[in-house]
């Protein structure tokens, strides 16, 4: 689906990682293994089309992702490493705006299931700026699954989670790969979790 | 379909956003109305003085209140991703940029506009300018939100001068403050300059989905 | 030509022209000073302070004539992607800005004795001073953005929304009644100014013309050589 051909990114002037080849099917987990500061992130922004990529190119399901990007956009979804859940507002209320905005298939029951998986049950008319870190974080993981798109592309999805957690994102990411999903996620380290390709920056 | 109901959702997240943060909104309009104590105990409350500055006194505080949040314009949704995520879903900078300066009038510049009419009482203005004064703001606000928009945007990236974009919105915003206090003051030529307004919405209007969205990818590429 | 858009030619060509535009440019000033102090007649309702003129209306010129060339620049570097363009603007713009205060404090050490106040709120000279604050703007945005890229090409968006302050600028006293007297010298119709007033103008003009391309590739290989050691 989607292939990265020979890419080559330059940052003032200055390269950052080159050649870098990449293919994901349906059904593979890849992970981009690095130290900080190695272009993870910058070749993550690179598969999304918002950098322009010095050399080599990018191609989804056979054509030039810039060619299709509306098609690739609808099937992704993205994760930073910031908490993009609104601070202001309940996470009842960001559940809600998430579900309208994505136009979710998700019903209600599945919502709930996933809220106690994630033990988040207890905090739903709670302010999201009152939780901690990991909790905020697993709230990431609640709009990936609520998204319920294609290829996820996670940034730095194990930092700051408990052993438990990181159990349940094993157990998440073997689901999406069973329903035909396909995942590239960022780490400096992997705790065990099966994949079918590793590329070190 | 799709793209009206998520327009749709756009918004009901601003509301919700603005309405958990109403005090920000409420503290514009009282920075406003205590600017406007100020400027009447500077000058005295000589009623003639006050009622023949009184316009633009208004406009001036309006302009520098309503600069006052465009901090708030794009940094908070840049900074936690949000910004991101509604672009992978389908929607341009471009786009964004447009949404969020309705928004922006919606939010901020509307309060402005239905307090006016209390700050025409405080400052003296008759009641027959009290048309004028409307006409020419929610023309003029809506100047100020586009510019708003630009120069926001082009702060985005600038962590160290927050106030060089209040200075970006105020240098653009003279002609602005020229029109719409001429209107209010030469009433029998009131049809020119209102279209003369008009005629700045328009290109502000045709420039900001350019100029914002291009530093919007701008500071998302280099974040 | 294309040393204009090309940093390493440039270099190359400015080597070569810096010093003979120099000493040109002292010669120039020298002449044009002696002309415009000495060499031309008192006006006959100014007096001797026409001759604030000579400084006065070249670096106004000027100012405009940086502001332009930045705009066309801005246009090459995010249209065509010429980096040479952000080079341009960022070593460029304090020049301008210092014409543009040049003309400003002339113009109201002219004002003072002509009119009686240093400043009028009149159209030209207000929009000269929304041109030079647009200059300052300018610089700062130069001085506080961390991250290069985004700074050059944000700055240069900048320029192009402000350039729309030039033709406000150059026709506000056609457009407006004001106490500016309206351009004794167009291209269009007969200057009506006597020859021998137009002689030390013209020489200055060059003089002006002439320091600023010298100060101007000075400050522009200074930004190339700082760019190349930031980037090793």
């Amino acid at each position: 689906m989607l292939i990265v051909k020979d890419l080559s990114i330059e940052r003032l002037e200055k390269r950052i990682f080159e050649n870098i080849n990449l293919s994901l099917s349906p059904g593979n987990i890849t992970i981009l293994k690095g130290k900080n500061g190695s272009g993870k992130t910058t070749l993550l922004k690179a598969i999304l089309n918002l950098l322009e990529p010095s050399f080599g190119s990018i191609y989804w399901k056979g054509k030039l992702l810039k060619k299709n990007l509306y098609d690739f956009y609808n099937n992704v979804t993205y994760i930073a490493d910031t908490t993009s859940s609104l601070r202001k507002l309940t996470i009842k209320d960001n559940i809600y705006i998430w579900k309208k905005f994505f136009i979710s298939n998700i019903n209600d029951a599945q919502i709930e299931t996933a809220l106690k998986t994630l033990k988040l049950d207890n905090y739903l008319n709670k302010k999201v700026g009152t939780l901690s870190f990991g909790e905020t974080k697993k709230l990431e993981f609640l709009r990936l699954i609520m998204e319920n798109k294609k290829v996820w592309i996670l940034d730095e999805p194990l930092s700051n989670l408990d052993e438990d957690s990181i159990e349940l994102m094993k157990q998440t990411f073997e689901d999406h790969c069973s329903k035909e999903g396909s995942i590239i996620f960022s780490s400096h380290q992997n705790p065990g979790i099966y994949v079918t390709e590793e590329i070190n920056l | 379909m799709n793209l009206l109901n998520k327009i749709f959702f756009f918004y009901y997240r601003e509301y919700k956003l603005n309405m958990s943060g109403i005090q920000d909104i409420l503290t514009n309009i009282i920075f406003f109305f205590i600017s406007i104590f100020i400027f009447i105990f500077s000058i005295g409350p000589d009623k003639e003085t006050i009622s023949f500055i009184g316009v633009g006194i208004l406009w001036t505080l309006l302009l520098l209140s309503s600069t006052l949040s465009l901090r708030k314009f794009y940094q908070d949704d840049f900074e936690n991703g949000n910004l991101l995520i509604i672009h992978l879903n389908g929607f341009s900078f471009g786009f964004i940029s447009i949404l969020k300066t309705f928004s922006h009038f919606l939010f901020v510049q509307v309060p402005f506009l239905l307090s006016i009419p209390i700050a025409c009482i405080l400052l003296n203005i008759a009641n027959d300018k009290l048309f004028y004064l409307f006409a020419s703001f929610s023309i003029g606000s809506l100047i100020l939100s586009c510019l708003g928009s630009i120069s926001s945007s082009m702060n985005l990236m600038n962590q160290r001068n927050f106030l060089l974009g209040s200075v970006v919105v105020m240098i653009f915003s003279v002609p602005v403050i020229i029109f719409s206090v001429g209107i209010i003051n030469m009433e029998e030529s009131f049809n020119s300059l209102i279209n003369i307004l008009f005629g700045i919405l328009l290109i502000v209007f045709a420039i900001n989905p350019w100029a914002s969205g291009l530093c919007l990818k701008l500071s998302l590429e280099n974040n | 030509m294309k040393f204009l858009v090309n940093p390493s030619k440039f270099n190359e060509m400015a080597d070569y022209l810096f010093r003979p535009l120099l000493i040109l440019s002292i010669i120039l000033f020298a002449i044009g000073l002696l002309f415009s102090f000495y060499l031309s007649p008192d006006d006959y309702q100014q007096g001797s302070t026409v001759r604030i003129m000579y400084v006065h209306v070249p670096s106004a010129w000027l100012a405009l004539l940086t502001y332009a060339i930045m705009t066309l620049y801005s246009i090459l570097a995010l249209a065509f992607r010429i980096p040479f363009g952000f080079i341009f603007n960022t070593a460029v713009a304090p020049i301008g800005a210092v014409f543009t205060l040049i003309c400003i404090i002339s113009g109201s050490l002219w004002g003072k004795p002509m009119w009686g106040t240093w400043w009028v709120w009149d159209a030209r000279l207000t929009s000269v001073a929304i041109l030079f604050i647009i200059y300052l703007i300018i610089i700062f945005m130069n001085l506080s953005f961390e991250n290069r890229v985004v700074r050059e090409k944000v700055v240069a968006i900048f320029i192009l929304i402000g350039s729309v302050n030039l033709p406000i600028v150059k026709f506000s006293v056609d457009w407006w009644n004001t106490l500016h007297q309206p351009a004794t010298i167009s291209k269009l119709s007969k200057p009506n100014i006597d020859p021998s007033m137009m002689t030390p103008l013209i020489i200055m003009t060059f003089a002006f013309i002439l320091i600023g391309i010298a100060i101007a590739i000075l400050r522009i290989k200074t930004e190339i050589i700082s760019r190349k050691s930031y980037l090793s």
